[in-house]
């Protein structure tokens, strides 16, 4: 400390200083550290909604091209169109649909011709 | 709550769950976190969400919190941390946009009261003043050695910097401080006798 002063100046300044110290914030403060803690929760699942979400839509996107193109490879030569192909559809007619062999047997679905 | 609930009892409570002891939390230390803001920040909404800021990072670490320092000191680092980030943040705003001239806190000189005495709270508001004036490494110290009453090791582990440093840094602070302040640090050292004495 600088050698021009007692120490009583410096005492003084201290006792100055300290009485000086902010005490405390605007009223209610305790309440908005609550409320902001309340706020803070509610977001909690949104938030993590949004995690997943943002990682797992690409995955899903990913997965189903994958699967669009095993199918079109598959079916491309007995197929009626692209997407047929794609989406792995049985081809069928209204008919055979209609018929009591497709109604009572699920396998002749499958295998039902126009 | 009573007072005499002990700091570990609160914090295990508050992690349990019980948002009542988090809130005897935030009322006991809410003084040592307003000290550390608002003596960084100055009296402004930015201190305010600096301190509430504090006490929601320090209830999310909750459950990490091994008591290796006093909860006191855990909040006023994480407070401190956060107030020296705002700096930061208002220093590049201020370059951007305001002139250097711009940034002085001020505060009016304490004016005397009828019985010749300066009045308590424009002093402090004044003193307040000087401690904003200061630069930030200066602030800090100032703050925690002498609004906190830290330890010169305990600042120096919340500001991350070896004790001679703080030693020094306070040692430079206090004598600007000084010149700022001369007037009313030499009446109170040397005019305190009242009249009915003499």
């Amino acid at each position: 400390m600088n050698e021009h002063h007692t120490r009583r100046p410096d005492d003084r300044l201290a006792s100055l200083l300290h009485d000086a110290a902010p005490t405390a914030f605007d009223a209610r403060f305790a309440g908005r550290v609550q409320a902001r803690l309340i706020e803070a929760r509610g977001q909690t699942l949104p938030r993590a909604l949004e995690h997943h979400f943002v990682r797992i839509v690409p995955l899903a996107a990913a997965a189903a091209l994958l699967l669009a193109a095993f199918n079109w490879w598959d079916a491309r030569g007995t197929a009626k169109s692209t997407l047929d192909a794609a989406l792995n559809l049985p081809q069928v007619s209204v008919a055979a649909a209609y018929s009591a062999a497709s109604l009572f047997d699920t396998t002749a679905t499958r295998s039902g011709s126009p | 709550m009573s007072l005499s609930t002990s700091d570990a009892e609160l914090i295990a409570r508050a992690r349990a769950g019980d948002d009542r002891a988090f809130g005897e939390i935030v009322e006991r230390y809410e003084g040592a976190v307003a000290a550390t803001a608002i003596g960084m920040l100055g009296d402004s909404d930015e201190a305010d969400d600096v301190g509430q800021e504090t006490f929601i990072r320090f209830h999310r670490a909750i459950g990490t919190y091994r008591g290796d320092s006093s909860l006191k000191t855990f909040l006023v680092h994480i407070a401190m941390n956060l107030s020296l980030n705002a700096l930061r943040r208002r220093r590049r705003v201020f370059a951007r946009f305001v002139s250097r001239d711009e940034t002085e806190i001020d505060a009016p000189s304490p004016s005397l009261g009828p019985d010749g005495e300066v009045d308590a709270s424009e002093l402090r508001a004044f003193i307040r003043a000087a401690v904003g004036r200061l630069n930030e490494k200066h602030r800090a110290v100032v703050v925690l050695r002498m609004f906190q009453e830290c330890s010169t090791r305990e600042t120096a582990a919340i500001l991350g910097v070896p004790e001679g440093t703080v030693l020094s840094r306070l040692s430079r602070a206090l004598q600007e401080l000084e010149r700022h302040l001369a007037p009313y640090v030499k009446q109170g050292a040397e005019a305190p006798v009242p009249e009915t004495a003499r």
